[in-house]
């Protein structure tokens, strides 16, 4: 996101506007996840719902990272040879777990009513159409990588490379356990810059595309 | 490699490269690699070569590091 420059000596800094970063981590999907139906049971599996007073998928998080409840109940009803890796489908899409979550819904889904009805599978993985997350590891990996990338743009990497590995974990942490103080005691650091410069060296962003290929991250000169 | 030069095209993925970095080298598909950008961060592999070249690219080129165990990551 821009920013600009006010008059005199006071800086406006996204991280001054705390409603705006609190309204953003704490956006929430109320979500109901149904087994697949082909998938063999040993009795029937009852939908998932994962309702407004409960738990509601949030949409910074990522969906391997949120769904441990939602296997366990699937896996009660599956004879233990069937089970292999999750994967979730949205009417026949497969859902990419390393998009945040609240993307995979303004792509796929923006435009049906709540709750978004998932479909749970866990046979078939679609090897050309998704990774593979067989750990948590994975996803944090995954994260660091983006965040790693996101600072080469910004600082030249010297902000994240400056932090010590304990900063690194507590950005994980903060978003794996939901924390948006211990978030952004770290994550501030990385949507500053010095008073010197006039933003940042250029500002990372993607884009994607519903239809057609996904992705294109781009520079920005501010 | 000796053949550190490659032209390749835009919409490679990470994961392309991976693939035939190992039939190159002769590694095994059991065997892991990490590809590296600026010597900071590995680029996920669904990412396309042509994306990141438009970031990180200088003089004509995206350099790429490859390593079998974990390096900058």
């Amino acid at each position: 996101m821009p920013q600009e420059r006010a008059h005199g000596r006071a800086q406006y800094r996204m991280t001054d506007d705390k409603d705006v970063l609190r309204d953003v981590w704490f956006g929430r999907i109320p979500t109901c996840f149904t087994l697949y139906q082909d998938e063999i049971t040993e009795r029937e599996a009852e939908p998932y719902y994962v309702s407004m007073t409960k738990l509601l998928l949030p949409r910074i998080s990522y969906l391997t990272l949120v769904t441990d409840k939602v296997k366990k109940h699937f896996q009660k009803v599956m004879r233990q040879e069937e089970v292999s890796e999750i994967w979730f489908e949205y009417e026949g899409t497969p859902l990419k777990w390393h998009y945040p979550i609240g993307l995979l819904f303004d792509l796929h889904a923006s435009n049906t009513a709540l709750p978004w009805s998932i479909t749970v599978h866990f046979k078939n993985f679609p090897e050309k159409d998704l990774l593979h997350c067989h750990s948590k590891d994975v996803i944090e990996a995954h994260f660091m990588a983006c965040i790693k990338e996101a600072d080469a743009l910004k600082h030249k990497s010297q902000v994240i490379n400056e932090m010590q590995k304990k900063d690194h974990k507590q950005l994980w942490m903060g978003l794996q356990n939901d924390k948006f103080e211990q978030f952004w005691a770290i994550n501030r650091k990385l949507m500053e810059y010095p008073p010197e410069d006039n933003g940042f060296r250029y500002i990372p962003f993607r884009i994607y595309q519903h239809y057609g290929k996904t992705a294109c991250s781009s520079l920005l000169d501010p | 490699m000796r053949t550190k030069k490659w032209a390749v095209e835009r919409t490679r993925t990470i994961q392309g490269l991976v693939d035939f970095i190992k039939k190159f080298l002769k590694l095994m598909a059991s065997e892991q690699l990490f590809i590296y950008v600026n010597q900071s961060f590995a680029p996920s592999p669904d990412q396309e070569v042509g994306t990141l070249y438009e970031c990180f690219g200088s003089d004509g080129k995206l350099v790429l590091h490859y390593c079998k165990t974990q390096a900058w990551g």
